[in-house]
């Protein structure tokens, strides 16, 4: 078998070109007339916009909402009962909603110029009463952010499992409040997108730093009245995304509309502060947990109220549902739950809007029912790893439906569990606590266990009823007359590798060399529709399209090989870069070459359709692929100071069959590096007048490479029963556990002091009111 | 009011009149079209922007051009030739020391600085050296890795 196909540990394709500082991202483009762009952003939270004054001499280069007739705001439907839309224009109309909104757009040479437009309009607001928390937003007669909708809330689901039999009988019971703070996603590239109106093509066409060019087009032309072939999205490099390149951006809307009105290229790059204060925001979810056990820690119910501050309006395509909806669905986890009783409130703040970060409200289940495991575990005297053992899914029960209609399609879920138990050294741990540290400091180990469900496809986001539902996923391939390959594929890299991992795919089938292999993604003027990169779909999704339609091309190479090998055409295979008959061989570019420039050669029964093919694709069950993992994590906590350090973190996943074992892994040592900041130190806190406190890298802490150890990855690889090649998708999952794991081990660390912390980020002022409160209660 | 600073860049000698607000990484990018230098934050912080003056690592976006005068400046595109950059592209790629790429000019140039300074850095030593520089993506593993690797061969050549 080929030894760069799928499976294969190979280097990337792509990171030549970064390492010479090559790469070619929306802000190091250069093209003639093009003009920046800088937007004026709210500096309050909710107001009423009475005025908007603009000196006569820059007026012309100066645009807000009046200026921008016949743009739609984005009002995305979703069709759970009562959801209520949000008109959310991309300049605001007659009132801004959260700090950061933009107002208006300035157009000059350089973006220095611009913000000095910026700095020259002067907005007369009337302020209103601001709703900075869940708290104030859910008060009865609380004012309202979107005034016909009569309260602040964007929809409320629930599950009403009778839970009252087993609350009477039930030995154990736990209560617990759970809270995960405000984040921002941060990719190292923020936002940015490059517009012009090309003359030739009748097109309007937009650069962007997006992980679904395909989306962006489809927005675009709907909120423009645009027809969808006067539309074409370009992703160049994307410095990462982890979500918030998935739903089309304001900026989008905005540059895309300036580049039609002033008949000259227009670019926005978001600066940093921007993206802090303005943009991204994600996992600020509230829990309330009740749950019944029985003596040996068995769950024989849950209770569950999930809040979720979702921010002032809903984005488009994804809306604000996704995620409270999500976390209601997400509770049993990788546990066999028999009663859940949940309710989950979407609940409008003045705050921007949330946006689907990795690992998509798992991040807050998680944490919520991981804490709640460990404390059960307490409760009743038991390593919470027996606990788990309890309750978990086995093998023999897959696949297996839970009771929240999750399709738990395969996997070992214990065994898992046993090899994180074993990998962090859990004996090693509690020998080393009864010993105790030298410097006083007081060590925990913990864990954190989740399933993430990943290339959920129609059946699922057809439930949510939201503008864009992923279907097929297709792929366009076409041998050169050389014997290369393109692949052309409408998702979009954003770090993930997928200029390598995606000409596996095809070598696998083809066998062609990867490096003869051109990967064309991003463009939606080359490639099949796609919805995008989101959810943990590119490589199951356009993996499988892939191989789909290499197939199609082997069997289109094999009968014209067999004319040239003078054999049956059932004879012949297709491998290694050529076809291979019972008495000899025919490279994939000696046929190519017949195909494309010697025609006279070819057979009578060639297909027409040649050496090009496009081929579509959806697993035969499509409620997703599930994808677990256990994450171990041993702390060492100054009890003094409230200083949380990692000692050692050990990931088990399996993400079934891995198209690159060397790509999984950087997947999950960079998720695993975010859900530490989540735990250890990512906040983005607002005032009680909504005003953002975490405006630069220097207030906002993100990980760095002190605060991230050498992270020990174990595989496991049990293929999915339902997709091509077995695959699932990994790219969201290590982001999912790390605050759980690490929570359970400070937990751990601190229980011998009655303390426990059950909110993120255990910043040192956590840690330290944890111990205060275990103090005051001892009292 | 424009003023005119002279300084090398890249081994070419560069005059040009520029704001006084604008600083050395947006020169470099829109004046020069050197696009490797990469803006990660503006304030500071995440290192995208390293380039080396004077044989140093510095932060591009809080040096102002005009304050660059008779400097020697040095950004990733002059690197391609660089044995020693060479190697350490080579531990990169092989230890998945990059994702995205937005991080990785930075990241390289500080990672040949400790090579360079710090011929027997630790783990802990190099992860100290980087803490300058944030990476979104890899989770630092294969950085720090790269860079022990690269430490490691060095050492093993020399002691040959």
């Amino acid at each position: 078998m080929s030894t760069k196909g799928i499976g294969a540990r190979l280097t990337r394709k792509e990171d030549g070109r970064y390492m010479r500082g090559r790469g070619n991202f929306v802000g190091d483009m250069a093209m003639s007339g093009l003009k920046e762009v800088a937007f004026l952003r709210s500096p309050v939270a909710h107001a009423k916009i009475e005025g908007i004054e603009i000196p006569d001499a820059i007026r012309a280069r100066v645009f807000h909402n009046a200026d921008m007739k016949g743009v739609r705001p984005m009002r995305p439907a979703a069709s759970l009962p009562g959801f209520k839309q949000s008109d959310f224009p991309a300049l605001a109309a007659d009132k801004v909603r959260y700090v950061g909104e933009m107002i208006a757009a300035c157009v000059a040479d350089t973006r220095a110029e611009a913000e000095d437009l910026v700095e020259q309009i002067i907005v007369d607001f009337d302020e209103l009463p601001v709703l900075a928390n869940i708290v104030d937003a859910q008060k009865p007669g609380a004012t309202l952010i979107h005034e016909e909708w009569g309260d602040n809330v964007f929809v409320v689901t629930s599950r009403d499992d009778d839970i009252d039999a087993v609350a009477k009988t039930a030995p154990v019971k736990v209560t617990r409040t759970y809270d995960m703070a405000r984040q921002t996603m941060n990719p190292m590239e923020g936002a940015g997108c490059l517009a012009y109106w090309d003359e030739r093509m009748g097109q309007l066409v937009l650069y962007s730093s997006t992980q679904a060019p395909h989306l962006i087009r489809t927005g675009l032309a709907e909120h423009l009245e645009l027809e969808q072939r006067q539309v074409r999205v370009i992703a160049p490099d994307v410095g990462g995304g982890f979500g918030y390149k998935c739903i089309m951006q304001p900026e989008e809307l905005a540059v895309a509309w300036l580049a039609i009105k002033l008949g000259h290229p227009v670019r926005w790059v978001q600066d940093r502060r921007e993206h802090l204060v303005a943009c991204a925001n994600s996992r600020q979810h509230h829990y309330q947990v009740t749950a019944y056990a029985d003596e040996k820690g068995r769950i024989l119910a849950t209770d569950v109220e999930v809040t979720v501050d979702v921010g002032a309006y809903s984005v488009w395509p994804f809306t604000a549902v996704l995620e409270a909806s999500m976390a209601g669905g997400n509770l049993a986890g990788p546990y066999g739950l028999e009663v859940c009783r949940y309710k989950t409130f979407s609940v409008a703040t003045n705050k921007p809007p949330f946006i689907p970060y990795r690992g998509v409200a798992r991040a807050g289940v998680c944490f919520a029912t991981e804490l709640t495991v460990d404390a059960i575990a307490r409760e009743i005297g038991r390593e919470p790893h027996e606990v788990r053992f309890e309750n978990l899914v086995t093998p023999d029960m897959m696949p297996y439906t839970n009771i929240l209609n999750k399709h738990l399609d395969s996997g070992d879920y214990p065994e898992c569990l046993r090899r994180a138990v074993d990998g962090i050294g859990l004996e090693a741990v509690r020998e080393r606590q009864a010993k105790g540290e030298e410097d006083g400091r007081m060590v925990g180990v913990g864990i954190g266990m989740f399933t993430e469900q990943t290339a959920h496809g129609t059946s699922v986001f057809s439930g949510f009823g939201i503008p864009l539902i992923p279907g097929f996923e297709q792929a366009k391939c076409r041998v050169t007359p050389d014997g290369g390959l393109e692949i052309y594929i409408g998702v979009h890299s954003h770090g993930q590798g997928m200029e390598t991992t995606m000409a596996q795919v095809a070598n696998e089938i083809l066998g062609i060399d990867p490096d003869l292999i051109t990967v064309v993604h991003g463009d939606t003027g080359s490639s099949p529709y796609s919805t995008g990169s989101y959810a943990s779909r590119a490589a199951v999704m356009a993996g499988g399209a892939i191989s789909r339609t290499c197939k199609v091309l082997a069997e289109r190479l094999g009968i014209i090989g067999a004319h040239l090998l003078q054999c049956g055409h059932h004879e012949v295979e297709v491998r290694d870069g050529k076809v291979v008959g019972p008495r000899g061989e025919v490279s994939i570019a000696d046929v190519a070459k017949i195909w494309y420039l010697n025609p006279d050669q070819l057979p009578d029964d060639a297909d027409p359709g040649g050496l090009e093919a496009t081929g579509g694709y959806k697993p035969k069950v499509d409620t997703g692929s599930f994808t677990y993992s256990a994450h171990a994590a041993v702390v060492a906590v100054d009890v003094e100071i409230g200083a949380v350090e990692l000692l050692d973190y050990v990931v088990v996943e399996d993400c079934g069959t891995m198209i690159n074992p060397l790509v999984v892994e950087g997947q999950t040592f960079g998720g695993t590096a975010q859900g530490i900041g989540t735990g250890l130190y990512e906040e983005s806190p607002y005032d009680d007048n909504g005003q953002p406190l975490a405006s630069t890298f220097m207030d906002y802490i993100m990980p760095g490479a002190t605060e991230v150890p050498d992270i020990r990855m174990v595989h496991m690889e049990t293929p999915s029963p339902y997709t091509d090649h077995g695959i699932k998708g990994a790219g969201e999952t290590a982001a999912i556990a790390p605050a759980a794991a690490i929570a359970n081990a400070v937990n751990d660390a601190l229980r011998g002091l009655g303390a426990e912390i059950n909110e993120t980020p255990m910043s040192p002022r956590r840690v330290l009111a944890a111990l205060a409160g275990a103090r005051k209660a001892a009292e | 009011m424009k003023k005119t600073v002279n300084l090398t860049i890249n081994g070419r000698s560069v005059t040009a009149e520029v704001e006084p607000r604008t600083h050395l990484a947006d020169f470099l990018r829109d004046d020069q079209r050197l696009t490797g230098t990469h803006l990660g934050c503006e304030h500071g912080v995440c290192g995208a922007c390293t380039v080396i003056m004077d044989g140093e690592p510095v932060r591009s976006c809080i040096n102002f051009a005009v304050a660059c005068d008779g400097t020697d400046v040095r950004t990733i595109e002059d690197f391609d030739d660089d044995e020693l950059m060479a190697h350490l592209r080579q531990a990169f790629t092989e230890e998945h020391g990059l994702q995205c790429g937005y991080c990785t000019p930075g990241m390289l140039i500080m990672a040949r600085d400790i090579i360079a300074r710090l011929p027997d850095a630790d783990e802990s030593r190099i992860r100290l050296e980087l803490s300058g520089n944030l990476c979104r993506c890899t989770g630092y593993v294969g950085i720090v890795r790269a860079i022990r690797r690269v430490l490691a061969e060095r050492k093993e050549v020399a002691s040959v």
